[in-house]
């Protein structure tokens, strides 16, 4: 898994069948994608993860829906939201990603969140879609955050995750297209090529001590 | 007028996109006007004069875009920030930016068709489509007696269930 899409919705939330993204994934480059509602499977040569993602407007709706989750419910990803939100999220062990930091408020995810997601090992996603269909200063202001965020993990080294957000096999990106918008905000290519890692890392996080034989 | 001396122009990178879907027949002129104004939101009318896209040749699902020598990442990010034309959901993928249109037409001649390999009625979902295949066991579904509807991205896999 070294250039995974973090983040795709495949039929029914979008309009193509998780084979049909995980063949255009292959196609573009990449060689795995976390599909949300999918099972994990391999297609064609392309790893598919599954993945939940979570949207609670408070601690309790979340902890309320991760208790509703089936089994197997993937990689989990959850919806920011604002400071104390963000912060319950971190600290819950199932939540593995931090979704839509766009959306929230400038204070939502200041220094000592991003302290504590790098201790915790949860990532941190970059909707790469925002900046493809928004425009103006919704694109403006997610580009402020994503600048924001990148300093935040230059600084305290949390993990990073980069999805296309597509509904459909037309909104995803290759890895160089990726490089081109995430140059936008000062994500260089060197960086992207780390967050494109960030999925394998949420998957086998580090352990602090570990066995070698 | 003489020309002027090829030491005297601008120097220009060309850039080899694809576009998708292929079912759409894309027109030059509807494309150059979805990258320019992908461009003025992205980099403003200052970074669109310095640019200087044009399309110079759209045929066969791909396209080749000129611009100006050092500006290539700002448009490579620019068609990938294309998400319509003319109101069509399109994907515009950028492959390979080259000094040269030959180099670019080399490469292309060398990659395989995307023409439809056939055509057929499907039911899917409780419904009747008319299913168009594409090399590569891809299928796109275009639902009946519906115009101008965006269509499904199944593979054969996906109709066999």
């Amino acid at each position: 898994m070294r250039c995974t899409d973090a983040c795709v919705y495949p039929f029914p939330l979008g309009d193509s069948s998780v084979r049909r993204m995980a063949q255009e994934a292959g196609e573009l480059g990449l060689d795995s994608i976390v599909a949300v509602g999918a099972r994990g499977c391999i297609f064609r040569g392309v790893e598919v993860v599954g993945g939940t993602v979570i949207q609670g407007r408070d601690q309790g709706e979340v902890q309320a829906a991760l208790r509703r989750m089936g089994k197997d419910p993937g990689v989990v990803m959850a919806t920011a939201g604002d400071y104390a939100l963000n912060r319950a999220l971190l600290h819950m062990g199932r939540v593995r990603i931090l979704r839509g930091i766009h959306a929230t408020p400038g204070n939502s995810f200041d220094h000592i969140l991003a302290r504590m997601a790098a201790e915790r090992q949860v990532a941190v996603d970059l909707d790469i879609s925002v900046l493809v269909s928004g425009r103006d200063y919704t694109r403006q202001r997610a580009l402020q955050r994503y600048a924001d965020l990148v300093r935040l993990q230059s600084r305290f080294g949390f993990l990073l995750t980069l999805s296309s957000g597509a509904r459909s096999i037309l909104g995803m990106k290759s890895p160089r297209d990726m490089v081109a918008l995430c140059g936008l905000f000062g994500l260089d290519e060197d960086d992207v090529e780390g967050a494109f890692l960030g999925i394998a890392k949420v998957l086998r996080p580090e352990k602090s001590v570990e066995v070698v034989e | 007028m003489r020309p002027r001396p090829p030491t005297m122009r601008g120097k220009r990178r060309y850039i080899l996109a694809r576009l998708d879907p292929p079912s759409v027949a894309f027109n030059g002129r509807d494309l150059y006007y979805a990258i320019a104004e992908s461009l003025t939101s992205l980099y403003g009318d200052s970074g669109m004069a310095f640019i200087q896209p044009s399309v110079v040749s759209c045929a066969e699902g791909y396209a080749i875009i000129r611009c100006t020598r050092s500006s290539e990442g700002r448009v490579v990010a620019g068609l990938a920030a294309v998400h319509q034309v003319q109101e069509v959901s399109v994907a515009v993928r950028s492959i390979r930016t080259s000094g040269t249109m030959r180099s670019l037409r080399r490469h292309l001649a060398g990659m395989r068709s995307r023409a439809p390999c056939g055509e057929h009625d499907a039911y899917f979902q409780g419904r009747s489509w008319t299913a168009v295949q594409y090399p590569g066991a891809k299928v796109d579904l275009f639902e009946k007696g519906f115009k101008n509807q965006q269509p499904l991205f199944l593979t054969e896999e996906d109709l066999e269930e």
